[in-house]
């Protein structure tokens, strides 16, 4: 266990002092929201708890060219830049550690791998708000997926140190550091009981796998198909979404063929859709369940826990409500306020 | 190898897309160096119209029945045949109108049934109702990017395909706030993608010139933006710039049904 | 989980192939023969595969997708595919000749248990393009004739046109060691041989002991349900009937999620699945 403090007016030289390892990333507020950009630390807004889009974003970006094909040669040119990212929630980390698990197990990624060898994380903690459910999750603390975890403790932050790159990375801000003492520790106890107390929305994710199983045939499906837009928000959003798709272009001013590669939804129609147009999944209603099963069983069964990490960024993306929150309540027989239900209720 | 003949013509439409095309200004002297242009009336008076084409491109809707002798020359002579920009793949806002509708319409504007002597006129429609299109590009107007992408594969001798699923996916990959969520009349989810989200990404929602995509969940749209407290007329009128007649009655029913 | 530098090989790099050979199976189908450029992996790629997996073929420009290896590793060097012209990548495909150049990943996928089959009776049932993946398997089978019981080949096709390998079966027909019977849905120039009628309607042959059989299908979705039924009918436990699905995949690695069941990536976890698979994880078939 390594820990440190550091003095709170300290935190923006400390960044600064980090950017040593490379290009500094932190959220930003754009318009209601939050965005991860390149900036200045004094521009970092510490409040901030969820991005439009999550940490996956430095890892496998959106789109990027996966190979080049020039005279009869494939070359692999992705080199990505080295990077601080801070402000890393615990929700935001575990969905990095269940990305790390996905893309390391039977055949390695190696634009994940590259990726993760250039980024530096900087977790930092945070006090939920409405839509945050990370208690339910079993994700509201983090063991490890970091380099460096800071605790705000009002006047100081505790430094804990993940990983050993993360204490190389310390030699960059020395100066800054102090011992930790029995005081902060008392003090983090504290600030962990207020936190825990904190959290409001109340959801019960407990039998979750099987419910979602035996519930293969409900009707709720259905429902939930004629509400859905399709418009693939949920899995760009979701942090530990990871489904792409590749395509090939023709650059023809550089003479050069791109094979792309680009986040994709499960929820858009061609998802399953062959050569020659068999369709797997025609019917919105089979694309959402295979969603929410894959997140809620499919997981649970590989990795031992559910691919949600209660960031709660599906609540607030879902033009019509499906979420993990309405989607488990509608499952329990629970009430629920959420615009597909209602569609439901009036169009019946 | 020879270079691939091409021609780029255009229908009833306002000729944004080939002037975008025109617009390709860092790449138009490889455009030009790759294929060997046949007929571009927007750039150039010289055409060889008697030539066989490799590729066609073709913009605008088939408004007249000048547009439709036109049409079938070059589906005639041409090899693969594109249709580019929104009038072309799905008629436009022209197309706003069904037959009937467009009669009256007709004689709103002209007074009398054969006032135009040029050329008779039909009710819009996208050239896919009268011949074979190989390959389409949406958007009001086409954008440069995507075209060059489609010519470059075009030169490859690959037939593109355009991809089907809405902007809503680029408009998150470029990090905006959700317009709906923000009680915008945005048309995403409804929406092809290709643009990039360019609107969106400048705060305007989107108004669907990439067109639908398929199986679009219109009800479910409307559904949503009733329940944000939008009128009938303003939901109908902005799902009938780019979608059609067809498409608005169907709507208008829905939304009455929920009104009464 | 800290330190990740792996020196690794990209497996999304295609390795480049030439066409050896290629000639029309039916009207749609064609056959091609591929050997590998690299002469240090050629060896290594087509002989330590199992029956039943299957590789990306890419074609730049056009993009990637999957096809099952219709060659055996028992006889190294090349690979084999069938391929049917549906869409883009097959129609660019199929205007390719001899000694053109086409990219290859894999192989990919779990592929038959071939161990687990040995010492068994085998019973294999094939419909139109599902073919190409048994045939992998039976020329396996036959070139260890030894390591297995019984074995018996069903293999039904539309019109005698449209069936895969006729003359290929109309010569393995005259093996002794194994059975193997064919059946045509129609017959329009009425100068079919064999059987006629569905292929189930060719079960009335087969003699096998049910406790001991590995029992594979692989044809058309339709016919699933049709010849499972069959094969519970004899007796076979739903852990040796085996078959083989089909799935948009991407990337063969179990990544990009396009061939995802339940929580199975098909490229990886299948294509290959028993029939208990089958009736757990819904949406298989």
């Amino acid at each position: 266990m390594r820990l440190f403090k550091i003095k709170k007016q300290n935190l923006i030289p400390f960044l600064r002092g980090l950017e040593g390892f490379g290009e500094l990333w932190g959220p930003v507020k754009k318009g209601n929201n939050f965005v991860y950009v390149r900036a200045k630390p004094e521009d970092f807004d510490l409040t901030a708890l969820r991005t439009i889009i999550p940490a996956k974003k430095f890892f496998l970006p959106s789109k990027f060219t996966s190979l080049k094909f020039r005279d009869n040669r494939w070359e692999d040119n992705y080199r990505p830049r080295k990077r601080v990212i801070f402000g890393l929630h615990p929700c935001e980390i575990h969905a990095l550690n269940i990305y790390h698990k996905f893309y390391t197990r039977l055949y390695p990624d190696p634009y994940y791998l590259r990726s993760k060898a250039a980024t530096l994380v900087v977790g930092l903690s945070c006090i939920p708000d409405e839509h945050c459910f990370c208690y339910a999750t079993g994700t509201s603390t983090v063991n490890e997926g970091f380099d460096l975890f800071l605790t705000d403790l009002g006047d100081r932050f505790l430094v804990w140190v993940g990983s050993p790159r993360g204490e190389d990375s310390l030699k960059l801000v020395e100066k800054f550091l102090e011992e930790a003492t029995q005081e902060d520790i008392s003090r983090y106890v504290s600030w962990r009981k207020k936190r825990d107390a904190s959290f409001k929305l109340k959801v019960d994710l407990d039998g979750m796998p099987e419910i979602v199983s035996f519930s293969y045939d409900s009707p709720i499906w259905e429902k939930m198909g004629n509400a859905c837009l399709s418009c693939g928000t949920c899995t760009m959003v979701c942090p530990t979404c990871t489904c792409f798709d590749l395509e090939d272009e023709y650059d023809l001013k550089r003479d050069e063929m791109k094979r792309d590669r680009f986040w994709y939804s499960c929820v858009f129609r061609e998802y399953s859709m062959v050569a020659g147009g068999h369709n797997f999944r025609e019917a919105r209603s089979e694309r959402l369940k295979l969603w929410y099963t894959h997140k809620l069983v499919g997981f649970m069964s590989e990795y031992g826990s559910p691919a949600c990490t209660g960031c709660g960024r599906c609540e607030v993306s879902c033009p019509v409500g499906i979420n993990v929150i309405s989607v488990v309540r509608a499952l329990r027989n629970e009430r629920s306020t959420a615009l597909w239900v209602k569609m439901e209720v009036e169009n019946a | 190898m020879a270079k691939p003949k091409i021609g780029i013509y255009g229908l009833t439409g306002c000729a944004g897309d080939q002037l975008n095309i025109l617009n390709c200004e860092d790449e138009l002297l490889k455009i030009f160096d790759i294929f060997e242009i046949k007929s571009f009336v927007m750039a150039s008076s010289a055409t060889d119209e008697e030539s066989s084409l490799d590729v066609a491109f073709v913009e605008g809707s088939v408004s007249t029945e000048k547009d439709l002798e036109d049409l079938k020359e070059i589906r005639k002579k041409a090899k693969i045949l594109v249709a580019i920009g929104h009038c072309a793949v799905y008629g436009g806002v022209q197309a706003m109108f069904m037959d009937r509708e467009w009669e009256k319409m007709y004689r709103k504007v002209y007074g009398k049934k054969n006032a135009v002597t040029l050329t008779k006129p039909l009710p819009p429609k996208p050239i896919a109702s009268y011949v074979k299109v190989d390959a389409v590009l949406p958007g009001c107007p086409i954008e440069k990017e995507p075209f060059l992408k489609l010519a470059g594969l075009l030169a490859k001798g690959v037939i593109p395909r355009h991809p089907d699923f809405p902007v809503c996916a680029e408009c998150k990959w470029k990090e905006n706030e959700c317009l709906l969520l923000k009680g915008e009349i945005c048309l995403g989810p409804l929406t092809n993608s290709g643009c990039g989200a360019i609107c969106p990404s400048l705060n305007v929602s989107c108004i669907g010139c990439w067109g639908p995509i398929e199986k679009e969940n219109w009800e479910a749209e409307a559904f949503l933006l009733k329940e944000r407290g939008f009128s009938t007329e303003d939901i109908v009128k902005r799902f009938s710039i780019f979608g059609g007649q067809e498409r608005a009655e169907k709507l208008k029913k829905y939304l009455e049904s929920k009104e009464g | 989980m800290h330190e990740v530098f792996y020196k690794q090989e990209n497996p999304y790099m295609p390795e480049r192939a030439r066409i050896v050979r290629k000639y029309d199976l039916t009207e749609d189908v064609r056959f091609f023969q591929v050997r590998v450029c690299d002469q240090e992996k050629v060896f290594t790629l087509t002989s330590t595969y199992s029956p039943g997996q299957f590789m990306m073929i890419s074609l730049p420009f056009v993009g990637e997708a999957p096809f099952s290896i219709t060659s055996t590793p028992s006889r190294p060097g090349l690979f084999e595919f069938c391929i049917r012209k549906v869409g883009r990548l097959t129609s660019r495909l199929f205007e390719l000749e001899e000694n053109d150049f086409i990219w290859l990943r894999g192989p990919f996928g779990n592929g038959f248990p071939v161990e687990n089959m040995m010492g068994k009776d085998l019973l294999f049932v094939a419909g139109g393009l599902g073919a190409a993946p048994l045939r992998s398997l039976l020329l396996y089978a036959l070139d260890n004739r030894d390591l297995f019981g019984k074995l018996f080949y069903l293999h039904g096709a539309r019109t005698p046109r449209d069936m895969l390998f006729r003359e290929e079966f109309f010569q393995l027909k005259q093996r002794r060691d194994f059975q193997c019977y064919l059946t045509v849905d129609e017959d329009p120039e009425e100068n079919w041989p064999f059987d006629k009628g569905v292929v189930t309607s060719l079960f009335k042959y087969v003699k096998v002991n049910p406790k001991n059989t590995a029992a594979v299908v692989c044809g058309p979705p339709v016919m699933y349900k049709y010849v499972v039924q069959e094969f519970m009918k004899l007796g076979i436990p739903d852990a040796n009937i085996y078959m083989t699905l089909e799935r948009k995949m991407k990337c063969g690695m179990g990544k990009c999620g396009q061939c995802v069941v339940g929580h199975k990536y098909v490229c990886v976890d299948g294509p290959v699945f028993t029939l208990w698979d089958v009736k757990n994880i819904k949406g298989l078939i």
